[in-house]
């Protein structure tokens, strides 16, 4: 045994594959205990933030103010509210009011938004203008005001009788806060979904709850594998017959329809998360059967299995010590093997509605399912979907790996 | 032998019965377009029965998988093809004016805003002024002195398709095929309008049943009529009764390939993939009585897409030009796209929100007898994050239209007193307000587990909505997280539409147990609006039908309520109207039966200026208003005869 793990762990596919899966399980542990907070809470109102740190206002307002005189601040600040199309577009228009093409320099900012505040009237009505055009003018000429502004923003409470506005602080251009000095900052390294939860507290909970059902489903699959294959193997007529005739029955089904079929007809209301996972391990046996049946056929006449039989052990003896051993790390092998497609099956079911009752427990597949329900896709909001689908990847990926690394140590043939 | 021959007869039943269960097993479609159900709902609402077969229809269609067709350029002239998405799901059954399952959506058969391609109302109806505007009648219709009759006339120029114009006895004996056949029109209307007689060639009268007290029992429903029903030709009528030998059923499903019509548009293609339909060069309404001249784009094709994402993508790349769907997050494809789209306003909400999607209580469910606990969930829920997230803005928010029973347009919204139900209407989120509502009322947490116990047994409820309708789920799980907040247990559950429409529209019976909590849709804007409205969603008339689709699925019974809205019909003083809404409001926001969640427009107006430009929007000078009502329902069909090509 301790010569076993030592030459598995000699070899590179696996310890590679290994530490991947060790270290998605660490993140899975680790995380919720660092950051406990639920993982379907609302925080966003709003779909889709952008992924970054989000400093409360209110409490930068507070906090400590602190002078920086950057170069180019200004530069910047007016590049994030006109940029070089905005400035093309503007010149378009008052081309079209008739102002001469020549006169309009679109690099001098403070000469063309002369330019544009005199001339833009969002009522002109210009040939050929469509309605969007129009409303993105409109919303052009809003952020242009104050463009150029040096003074300082004033910031101004309601007295609470009568009403008037009272100064309370005022904020210059060359202000900043110390994020950390701020109250209230939060990190939202992949930011919100649809529904305005954190994707990466969702992502761990989610490769958790996916982690899950893939290993129940995944011993589920095996252990009535292996048991239906070391039967039938080693038993052979008639329970052979019957238990490889439902193995067929099974092999020629597609798995995937059949697991459509149940999870549909079993119904939302009693989809949990151990439901799919019992439900794919069930749909999902039959290959381990059939090899695990090979290869006991291969073992039941080898000498030391024909000297127990001699010695009057019972079958339950000889499969479990005479038999087992010899196929053990072929089991292993495969069971990681059914993990992974558990997972992968979790995850096809839920993009079809199918998967666990939807916001009880997330799950990868869900999060996909309710990616492509809010077009996170088409919008271009990849944090939405890229990082489910690296996860279960790196899952799938890392199980295979180790599973090509037992076979190099466990197949002589493939040793080099 | 024996074996080998048992094994074989095993394995044969075992194959013939899991074929069995799969065949008994509908194969899922994960998306069922929501938009299209509720908005067809929303313009037939008056006609019960043909709602029932409506719905059935669109629900049918969505199981089916649909291909997404290739963009065919080339096919039609893109120069005179106006593209449309979000009306039509799954293929076109008929073309039969009298059925109710034609399942043709572009066609139009009535309804408050009714679809005018084909055929044609006497009235059009305007949700933006709340007029009707003559279209195949010839100036406004009018009253008798004492309340018991409509007169209107038929425009000189009004002619059918096939060159016959069209008259007063057409519109008399579509009526009485109504009747006759028990259509959804008849059965709907029967109980308010007792005949309707061609005076003359052109002069129809409406009479409408009276009441013991020899008054009209229902004045608002039978001025609605003229708008709401379509004008069949009564030689076609005959032939098709001819054909189907007076049978009802028969003459129902008859598809109806000949039918004469009177609108501007009729079929030229039609399959699975897509609809088409082509203007009639001999319109009648290029008459300088009506339009004077033709709508402008050739054809009107409508591409059936597969679901939602489908659509949006279509509409993106300027392959649809009309869109009637939700899209969510529509600002970003022209704030991060700059794509050339745009909708009715431009700023959230997007559109003009028209009917109320409502969370209604099953007053039978335990404890939510209790107003306390009913306005504790009510008040707790965070709608602000309903609008943001499950409508991604498209609906005006609370702050900005106080809940009533009002859609968000301002002639509704004049109609009651704002200032004397101010303390009624919440704003929701006040976590502390519910809290402190269910420990005045008793309702505390007497065990320690966290959950709040109403008599000693604690409070757990379903909050539920049909499946895959991703905008309502998202707003039912907003609800579900208030619960837990003030500690009564809510947890969600999703069935599929066709189980969910059995249970909820079952009204004569106490609603099963997993409907504590459940979402429907209420009515959009129209002429007897907001009192059908309120009807729907207050009257106890509809507790105990067998088949509900008109609404109050929580059967709720308040006498008051009852006789308020039988009153106000055939009250004319506007002070006094005023005076019953405010009431009424107020009863509802006192005993809360239900619970609106957003405003939702009464179609999804999203357009795209790549081909076709100069869509109504807000301030567009047009007079009157043209409707954003996706260039086809009511009067915003007019929006046909002004757009423009982009580049002619």
């Amino acid at each position: 045994m301790k010569h076993t793990l030592q030459q598995v762990f000699r070899s590179g596919k696996f310890i590679f594959g290994f530490s991947i899966l060790v270290a998605i399980l660490l993140i899975v542990i680790i995380y919720p205990l660092v950051i406990p907070d639920p993982p379907l809470a609302i925080i966003a109102q709003g779909t889709f933030f952008e992924p970054g740190i989000y400093v409360n206002v209110y409490d930068s307002i507070i906090a400590p103010k602190y002078t920086l005189n950057l170069e180019g601040a200004a530069a910047k600040r007016i590049a994030s509210r006109l940029n070089s199309d905005d400035r093309l577009a503007m010149k378009e228009w008052l081309v079209a009011v008739g102002i001469p093409e020549d006169e309009i320099d679109i690099e001098d900012t403070a000469l063309l938004l002369e330019l544009w505040e005199t001339h833009f009237d969002p009522k002109t009505q210009i040939a050929g203008m469509t309605n969007a055009r129009r409303n993105y003018y409109i919303r052009l000429n809003a952020s242009l005001e104050g463009l150029l502004a040096t003074e300082a923003a004033i910031i101004a409470v309601k007295n609470p009788t009568t009403g008037a506005l009272e100064e309370k602080s005022v904020v210059a251009q060359s202000d900043f806060v110390n994020a950390n000095k701020v109250a209230n900052v939060r990190l939202l390294p992949l930011g919100t979904d649809n529904f305005g939860r954190d994707v990466l507290t969702e992502l761990i909970a989610a490769a958790r709850v996916s982690l899950q059902i893939g290993f129940v489903a995944g011993i589920i699959a095996t252990s009535i594998g292996l048991t239906l294959g070391l039967l039938a193997g080693y038993i052979g007529g008639i329970v052979d017959d019957i238990i490889m005739f439902f193995t067929n029955l099974f092999t020629v089904i597609p798995g995937l329809v059949l697991l459509i079929l149940i999870s549909f007809s079993i119904g939302q209301e009693r989809r949990g998360a151990t439901t799919i996972a019992i439900v794919i391990g069930l749909t999902s046996w039959y290959w381990t059967t059939r090899a695990v049946r090979a290869q006991v056929i291969s073992l039941r006449n080898r000498d030391h299995v024909n000297l127990s039989k001699l010695s009057g052990h019972s079958i339950v003896h000889i499969i479990l010590n005479d038999i087992l051993p010899y196929i053990a790390s072929y089991v292993v092998m495969a069971m990681i093997l059914q993990i992974s497609s558990a997972i992968l099956a979790e995850a096809g079911l839920s993009i079809l509605g199918l998967g666990p009752r939807t916001t009880e427990v997330p799950t990868l597949g869900l999060m996909m399912n309710w990616a492509m329900i809010y077009y996170a896709h088409t919008l271009g909001k990849w944090w939405a979907y890229i990082p489910v689908l690296v996860t279960i990847a790196l899952i799938t990926f890392s199980m295979n790996l180790m599973n090509t690394g037992l076979d190099q140590v466990f197949n002589p043939a493939l040793r080099d | 032998m024996l074996r080998k021959k048992l094994m074989a007869m095993l394995g044969a039943i075992v194959v013939l019965s899991m074929m069995m269960t799969a065949c008994a097993t509908p194969t899922p479609e994960r998306i069922v377009e929501t938009v299209v159900v509720k908005e067809t709902v929303e313009t037939v609402k008056e006609v019960e029965v043909e709602v029932v077969k409506t719905v059935e229809k669109v629900v049918e269609k969505t199981v089916e998988v649909m291909v997404t067709p290739e963009a065919e350029e080339g096919a039609l002239p893109r120069n005179e093809t106006l593209y449309f998405n979000g009306q039509q799901w799954g293929a076109v059954v008929g073309w039969n004016p009298y059925s109710s399952s034609n399942n043709n959506a572009m066609m139009g058969t009535g309804g408050d805003s009714h679809r005018a391609t084909m055929f044609e109302t006497p009235y059009l109806y305007n949700m933006l002024d709340g007029q009707q505007y003559p279209l195949l009648a010839d100036g406004p219709w009018s009253w008798n002195a004492d309340m018991t009759e409509i007169t209107f006339k038929f425009k000189a120029a009004a002619k059918w398709s096939d060159g016959t114009p069209v008259t007063a006895e057409d519109f008399a004996y579509t009526w009485d095929t109504h009747l006759k056949y028990n259509t959804g029109v008849g059965a709907g209307n029967k109980e308010y309008i007792d005949d309707i007689v061609a005076v003359d060639d052109k002069t129809v009268v409406i009479k409408a049943k009276l009441d013991e007290n020899g008054k009209t029992i229902n004045p608002l429903l039978v001025s609605a009529f003229v708008s709401s029903n379509i004008v069949i030709q009564k030689a076609w009528t005959q032939k098709l009764e001819e054909r189907t030998g007076g049978d009802e059923t028969k003459l129902k499903a008859d598809p109806a390939e000949d039918v004469v019509y009177s609108g501007p548009y009729h079929k030229f293609f039609a399959d699975d993939t897509k609809v088409v339909f082509i203007r009639d060069d001999n319109y009648w309404g290029q008459d300088k009585s009506m339009w004077g001249k033709l709508p402008v784009p050739k054809y009107l094709a409508h591409v059936i897409f597969k679901d939602n994402a489908a659509g949006s993508v279509a509409l993106a790349k300027g392959e649809v030009d009309v869109s009637q769907q939700f899209n969510s997050n529509i600002q970003l494809l022209w704030e991060s796209y700059g794509l050339p789209i745009s909708t009715y306003l431009p700023e959230p909400p997007y559109g003009i929100g028209a009917s109320l999607p409502t969370a209604f209580y099953n007053l039978k469910s335990y404890g939510l007898d209790q107003i306390a606990v009913r306005k504790a969930i009510a008040i707790a829920v965070d709608y602000p994050t309903i609008i943001a997230n499950a409508m991604t803005n498209q609906s005006a928010t609370f702050d900005q239209v106080p809940r009533s029973l009002m859609n968000p347009t301002p002639g509704e919204q004049a109609m009651y007193n704002h200032d004397a139900v101010k303390d009624l209407q919440w704003a929701g989120n006040d976590i502390e307000g519910a809290k402190a509502l269910l420990d005045a009322a008793g309702i505390k947490d007497t065990d320690g587990d966290g959950w709040r116990e109403y008599n000693g047994k604690k409070l757990s409820y379903i909050a539920t909505c049909p499946n895959g309708w991703s905008d309502w789920q998202a707003a039912i799980e907003v609800v579900a997280a208030a619960g837990k907040k003030i500690g009564i247990d809510i947890t969600t559950n999703y069935p599929e539409w066709s189980v969910y429409q059995t249970v909820v529209t079952k009204s004569d019976a106490p609603l099963p147990e997993g409907y504590d909590i459940f979402m429907m849709w209420s009515a959009g804007a129209g002429p007897t609006m907001p009192w059908g409205r309120i009807r729907n969603m207050m009257s106890s008339e509809w507790v105990g039908m067998a088949s509900n689709w008109s609404g109050n699925w929580g059967q709720y019974v308040n006498p008051r309520a009852d006789e308020l809205i039988k009153a106000i019909p055939g009250e004319t003083d506007a002070a006094k109207l005023k005076e019953m809404y405010t009431e009424l409001v107020k009863i509802y926001l006192t005993d809360i039966p239900s619970f609106t969640l957003m405003y939702r427009p009464q179609s999804f107006h999203a357009v795209n200026e790549t081909v076709w430009t100069n869509f109504p929007h807000q301030d567009d000078g047009s007079k009157p208003p043209v409707p954003p009502l996706d260039c086809t329902d009511g009067w915003g069909i007019a929006c046909l005869y002004n757009i423009t090509l982009v580049n002619p």
